[in-house]
């Protein structure tokens, strides 16, 4: 059980050699092992999404996943996002529509919706809403987020406000 | 204080929140973030059972495993500890004890009875599991009316019943009003089990300083120092031997403010292995042990007349309190009871609450501890118009304070004032087109869905002064505490004793003090959350935030810049009565000259070199330096008020309840950032809802806790909740520093009693009424059979 296993994990472009247990969940090794803390875990269980990063580009609960499955996979996570002056328009949306307030299940959806957009670009509400189920906030009521998408879908688009 | 909120520069702009950017970068910073090293990991063993005695704790096992520092129990914890004694000297309510692990007996489903401590957190997960503690189980008691019988087993054995708080009170004379009535109508509520929830669980880091005999506590608290004195208290150090630091709270909800014993056992364990200690709970023992809250039953009786206008009313509230007091058991049931009324005239009045332990998680204060009141007072107010056949608006209108009845002293004292309930209501009224909808009604009765619209005007009760817990006998001060420094280069500082679980203080809180000195907003940065830089504060809980917290800030700047003004008076020249003719505006000193204001040659920078580096130039009886602290104790009670009104359809064949539009007309005085009001708005609407129709916390006869996952206890995702409308109304206190009144919890209270109302009045054509929350698909579908089943008794045999 408390074998261990070298293993390098790829996040948002940086290399990372780190030694793990087999059961080492990928949601602890970014946090601890990679100190990468914008990953949070809400529930641990798969429900919250809190946990979500990109794995090859597709979202997914890192804590479902076994940090040692992700050799050779490329890894996304909050601290990855962003351009070189700090914000994406999704994240610059998000302020600018107040859809966030405590911000822990923060990083969970804007990882999740940065993947989304490339693929949906023009997304409906309830498009928004559906994909937005799978990340729970206590905190806002959703309906800032969901204008936040929308307008970071917008600006993307490259349509005016 | 006379203030014209039409002269603010700072206050009521719509800024943006500045903890945005950390958080949106993934550069926020919650307990579990912050780096330890050497730090040990924590994991609690806890009951598996609802009630039962303690027999054997076996932890030869778990000690073997490598990497194990050590288990322990009730017995190490509670000779290191003393216990909580809560015995406020108030009529009616038991006093009680609480070890910091139990010993003898658990007495929920959860109950902590070990710690064990590793290198890693597998490990110590590793090593709980081979912790073999042996039960004798015992009939456990799951719901309060079993705990109030006769010879139910007593949850705590120190106590002679389980009836652990119990208070009546009466005003008028309810009994004659009752025997003069044209009709006495009866209603029942019943309020189910909830827990916060928030997404970050609870957690803390201890570290001790054994040089120094220090110990610093890293947790997310809404309360540092009250937390810090507890922590004293129980640990048996000074005030001054502890120090506690908030970081970023992913969401509190009232869960995050008592000291919990998991907490008090890391404390503890890292004082006596004088090594730095970590605990972060998992979910289920979030859901499971943390704290719940709401589960309560309420009766009323109103006696009216021929219009639906109440002469009396008697109200009845029993609290299922769960197995352990963490507050003083009346807390949250007597402040329904005082404030039920609330936007009605009633003035002969009764009262009887009830408080009892069972063997479930201890409750605590939720996102409106008060939660049930509207839903209550509402509802009744529904119960007469249906009983006799009135329209629901009109019987409102009937009952309703108008404008020219206040100050309104309610039957129990409270003094409602500067408040708007009838004018939130004509104008939810007006926006909802009451009569479009009642042809809706009757004319989709065969479409499947049934529709509804429901009406709830919330009084809510938002900052507690002093008085008002004095008179609601609750421990406690309603005090707030701030200080403004103003650095030599002229920079700002400033702090208060609230702490923040993520509602945004920190760009409200800046703008109340810029408005104070007469700076800008981004000149100001507030610090919260460490009690060796934070003052003595009452922290945050209620809504109490921008009243206390904003009002004591705001009151303090001014104070900063009446120092300010009294040194530019002196350095320009000026006699120092001349004060009244100077101001501070956007960091600039400003002479008025022939009505109109105009720069000096003074800034604040000056000012300040002149206070901190050449303070012999300062007017006598000036100190030198440009600090300034005060507290500030707020009014007995300040109140917020709001109608809701929700729209819903009602599937027939399955019971599913979806909400076609909600909105509220919302009246929070002067609003110290339109951004974050909103937000709130939305975050207390969406509790309400969410509790309301989906959430529940379900214990078995045998007291096994069957809702400890995500996928058992129900959030409402983004796909159940609708968009919220909000029409802003603004009538300020003239009680409070700027007119502010507070808000967060109301949104609560009003979704919780617009929505049942709304289905109760989709129901309605059916003769069924739903009383109990929540209302899931399965209890409305209930409700529609049954009625079906009168209806055509022989067709439905299901
Ligand atoms: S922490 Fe992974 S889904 Fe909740
Ligand atoms: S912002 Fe707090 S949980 Fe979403």
């Amino acid at each position: 059980m408390d074998s261990r296993h070298d293993i390098e994990l790829s996040v948002n472009g940086d290399t990372h050699r780190i030694s793990v247990q087999a059961r080492r969940l990928l949601s602890d090794a970014l946090r601890e092992d990679c100190g990468l803390t914008g990953t949070h875990v809400g529930c641990e269980h798969g429900v919250c999404g809190a946990c979500t990063v990109l794995i090859d580009g597709r979202p997914a609960r890192a804590c479902l996943t076994y940090a040692m499955q992700m050799e050779g996979h490329e890894i996304t996570t909050i601290e990855g996002l962003g351009g070189t002056d700090g914000y994406s328009p999704l994240q610059q949306a998000m302020q600018d529509e107040h859809g966030l307030q405590c911000g822990f299940c923060t990083p969970g959806i804007l990882v999740t919706f940065e993947a989304y957009l490339r693929d949906n670009p023009d997304p409906t509400e309830d498009e928004i809403r559906d994909v937005l189920s799978g990340n729970l906030c206590r905190c806002t009521g959703y309906e800032n987020i969901v204008a936040a998408v929308k307008k970071a879908a917008a600006g993307m688009r490259g349509e005016p406000e | 204080m006379t203030v014209d909120s039409e002269d603010f520069t700072e206050i009521g702009k719509p800024l943006p929140r500045r903890e945005d950017r950390r958080l949106l970068t993934g550069q926020g910073r919650f307990v579990d973030d912050i780096a330890i090293p050497g730090a040990l990991h924590a994991v609690f063993v806890r009951s598996p059972h609802g009630h039962a005695r303690i027999r054997e704790i076996d932890t030869v096992e778990a000690l073997e495993l490598d990497g194990v520092v050590g288990v322990f129990t009730g017995k190490d914890l509670n000779a290191w500890t003393n216990p909580l004694r809560l015995a406020p000297p108030i009529e009616g309510l038991l006093p009680t004890k609480m070890t910091t692990l139990p010993e003898g007996k658990v007495r929920f489903h959860g109950d902590p009875v070990a710690c064990v401590l590793a290198v890693d957190p597998y490990t110590a997960e590793d090593a709980a599991e081979r912790v073999a503690v042996t039960y004798d189980t015992l009939e456990a008691v799951t719901d309060a009316a079993a705990a109030l019988a006769p010879d139910a087993p007593r949850v705590d054995d120190d106590l002679e019943s389980n009836l652990v708080s119990r208070q009546s009170f009466s005003a008028g004379a309810p009994a004659a009003r009752r025997r003069e009535a044209h009709a006495v109508v009866e209603a029942e509520f019943h309020q189910h089990r909830q827990t916060h929830a928030p997404m970050e669980t609870r957690g803390c880091v201890a570290v001790w300083d054994e040089g120094r005999k220090h110990l610093t506590m890293h947790i997310g608290t809404q309360i540092p120092h009250p937390l810090r004195g507890q922590l004293a208290g129980r640990l048996g150090l000074s005030e001054s031997q502890v120090t506690v630091v908030s970081p970023d709270i992913g969401g509190g909800f009232g869960q995050k403010i008592a000291l919990y014993r998991e907490e008090l056992v890391i404390a503890a364990l890292t004082r006596h292995l004088k090594r730095s200690v970590r605990w972060r709970e998992d979910r289920l023992e979030n859901l499971m042990a943390a704290s719940h809250a709401r589960e309560n039953t309420c009766r009323t009786r109103a006696s009216v007349d021929r219009s639906g206008r109440i002469l009396g009313l008697e109200f009845e509230i029993t609290e299922d309190f769960g197995a352990y007091c963490f507050y003083p058991a009346n807390y949250m049931s007597r402040v329904v009871a005082m404030i039920l009324t609330g936007p009605y005239r009633i003035r002969d009045y009764a009262y009887e609450v009830k408080v009892a332990l069972t063997n479930k998680c201890g409750s605590g204060p939720m996102r409106a501890p008060m939660a049930i009141t509207s839903w209550v007072m509402d509802g009744t107010i529904d119960a007469i118009a249906r009983q006799l056949g009135l329209d629901p608006v009109e019987v409102r209108r009937v009952n309703m304070l108008s404008p020219a009845d206040f100050p309104h002293t309610m039957p129990t004292g409270e003094v409602l004032e500067d408040i708007s309930p009838a004018e939130t209501f004509e104008a939810a009224v007006k926006a909802v087109d009451v009569s479009a909808i009642r042809r809706r009604q009757g004319a989709t009765c065969d479409d499947g869905r049934l529709i509804g619209l429901g009406f709830c005007t919330v009084v809510e009760s938002t900052t507690y002064g002093s008085h008002f817990y004095k008179s609601a006998g609750i421990a406690g001060s309603g005090h707030e505490a701030a200080w403004v420094r103003i650095e030599p280069s002229g920079a700002v500082n400033a702090s208060v004793g609230l702490m923040g679980s993520g509602q945004g203080y920190e760009t409200p809180l800046a703008q109340a003090v810029a408005e104070g000195l007469g700076v800008g907003t981004d000149d100001v940065r507030v610090h919260m959350g460490h009690t060796d830089i934070a003052p003595y504060g009452m922290g945050s809980r209620g809504s109490r935030g921008a009243t206390a917290g904003g009002g004591t800030l705001y009151l303090c700047a001014r104070k900063a810049q009446e120092r300010v003004l009294t040194i530019a008076a002196a350095v320009l020249g000026l006699n120092s009565a001349d004060t009244a003719s100077l101001r501070l505006r956007d960091r600039r000193v400003q002479r008025r000259i022939d009505d109109a204001w105009q720069d000096t040659e003074l800034t604040l920078r000056d000012v300040a070199r002149t206070a901190y580096l050449d303070p012999t130039a300062l007017p006598e009886g000036v100190p030198p330096g440009l600090d300034v602290a005060m507290t500030y104790d707020p009014p007995p009670m300040t109140y917020s008020n709001a109608t809701h009104a929700c729209i819903v359809a009602i599937e027939t064949a399955t019971g599913r309840v979806v909400i076609e539009r909600y909105l509220v007309a919302e009246d929070c005085g002067t609003v110290l950032n339109p951004v974050v009001v909103r937000g709130q708005q939305q975050g207390a609407i969406a509790m309400g809802l969410s509790g309301a129709l989906f959430e529940e916390v379900v214990y078995d006869a045998s007291g096994q806790n069957m809702s400890a996952t995500f996928a058992d206890y129900l959030l409402a995702t983004a796909c159940e909740l609708p968009n919220f409308e909000i029409l802003h109304m603004n009538t300020p206190s003239r009680q409070t520093p700027a007119g502010i009144k507070g808000m967060a919890e109301g949104g609560v209270m009003g979704a919780i009693g617009a929505v049942t109302n709304a289905v109760n009045d989709a129901l309605a054509p059916l003769g069924v009424v739903a009383n109990r929350q929540p209302l899931s698909p399965q209890y409305i579908r209930g409700l529609i059979r049954s009625a079906e089943n009168t209806k055509n008794p022989r067709r439905h045999g299901s």
